[in-house]
């Protein structure tokens, strides 16, 4: 067990599965496009004041219920904070949304793994540029898809 | 066990001081409220402890209540989500419990200044006034206002808990008054009284709103709510300026320095 933890190899197939239901059909609540950090316009109508998630790509892979617990109702930018370049780009998007657009909340969601906190330097580094302050909120989730910890930052 | 639940605390524990006992130990300090209306249910609810402590909290107060009765074990619903063991605020409610500190700072400074005119031949009225000023313009006005217009209208405001929390602010202020008439009339016996009075009061509910109302009304907040709050807190602070708060931490440091400099004499 050496290496970067966000690239070492495990496998955890073996796990037990408890009384899940895989009936029915559910809905997406993605209500835009597009989603990567990078493709999106900050000015979107889709962030004009609203709730908006910043997500590590990873993330909606290892949280089961993604869609129902976090995205609902909620605007969204996905990126990496370990392979994306040009993430000072990144970091003037989160002020325009947070000025520009004037958004109400960001949640910014990463993975347990220790260069994905490089996503909510992002945040904080736009939060700071930016003239608004906004509620920011922290979301940790293990790569077993647990919530780890939940907290305003 | 469901009349108990449904009865007001303050009756339950006059007729089983037992069971004021047995909420001390959980943390949950109902025996020595003044008002003591709120119901057994809310307060259980409100406090979040987790499934184990609130099965074992009412199993135990069962037993006090009805000493002769069979009473089953307490059975846990391990569904129910466990407190946090760290108090986490959203940033609004941070906001509110910074603020306490500069409230809780004067209410130090009481008996100092209690003292300090009791020793004097004459009142010393702006002294008195100036602190009576802190009271109602940063405690009341710049503080207890937002929790009366914004904080407060996120949750039911016919709770039991916020009507006390509404008590508790007409009582600081009907004591302040009775500081400004003690100073008016160079009593230093009303002075005294209601300055005692109004730190004791304050005392207990700036506890109270910082380790359990306030992380009552976050619990139940969604995040849309909370950062709608935390724009209107940040309205009303600018609706006042930057210089209020400003001017009122620079008064406590003044007065902190001038009894530090009293005792050192």
């Amino acid at each position: 067990m050496s290496g970067c933890p966000g690239s070492r190899t495990m496998d955890f197939s073996e796990k037990d599965v408890q009384n899940e239901s895989e009936t029915g059909k559910r809905q997406s609540q993605l209500r835009q496009w597009p989603i990567q950090l990078h493709l999106v316009s900050p000015q979107a109508p889709y962030f004009q004041e609203k709730d908006v998630l910043l997500v590590a790509d990873c993330v909606p892979f290892a949280l089961a219920d993604f869609h129902k617990d976090y995205l609902k109702g909620k605007s969204i930018a996905i990126a990496c904070p370990k392979l994306d370049s040009d993430q000072e780009v990144y970091i003037e998007k989160v002020k325009s949304l947070i000025d520009d657009s004037k958004i109400n909340t960001l949640t910014v969601i990463i993975m347990q793994v220790p260069c994905c906190f490089g996503l909510v330097q992002v945040a904080k580094g736009g939060a700071e540029k930016a003239t608004r302050k906004i509620p920011i909120k922290q979301v940790v989730v293990g790569i077993e898809g647990g919530v780890l910890s939940e907290e305003w930052i | 066990m469901e009349n108990i639940l449904d009865k007001e605390i303050k009756g339950i524990i006059d007729a089983y001081p037992e069971v004021g006992k047995i909420l001390e130990e959980y943390g949950i300090g109902c025996a020595p409220c003044s008002v003591g209306s709120c119901l057994m249910k809310d307060i259980v609810g409100i406090h979040n402890l987790d499934p184990q402590q609130e099965a074992t909290l009412m199993y135990r107060i069962e037993k006090a209540v009805y000493p002769g009765r069979d009473i089953p074990e307490p059975k846990v619903d391990l569904t129910k989500k466990a407190a946090p063991k760290k108090i986490m605020y959203s940033p609004p409610v941070k906001k509110l419990v910074d603020e306490h500190v500069l409230i809780k700072r004067l209410l130090a400074l009481i008996p100092s200044v209690v003292e300090y005119i009791e020793n004097n031949v004459e009142v010393d009225k702006e002294l008195v006034l100036r602190c009576v000023d802190f009271i109602r313009n940063y405690a009341d006005k710049y503080h207890h206002m937002k929790e009366e217009d914004i904080l407060f209208k996120y949750v039911d405001e016919n709770a039991e808990i916020i009507q006390v929390m509404y008590k508790d602010h007409d009582t600081g202020r009907n004591h302040i008054r009775q500081v400004v008439e003690g100073a008016e009339n160079g009593n230093k016996a009303q002075i005294k009284e209601h300055l005692f009075g109004y730190r004791d009061l304050l005392t207990q509910h700036i506890k109270k709103e910082d380790e359990i109302l306030y992380p009552w009304i976050d619990r139940q907040l969604s995040d849309t709510q909370v950062g709608e709050m935390f724009r209107r807190c940040n309205e009303a602070d600018a609706s006042v300026g930057d210089e209020l708060p400003k001017k009122y931490e620079n008064f406590i440091n003044k007065l902190e320095e001038k009894f530090l400099k009293e005792v050192v004499k």
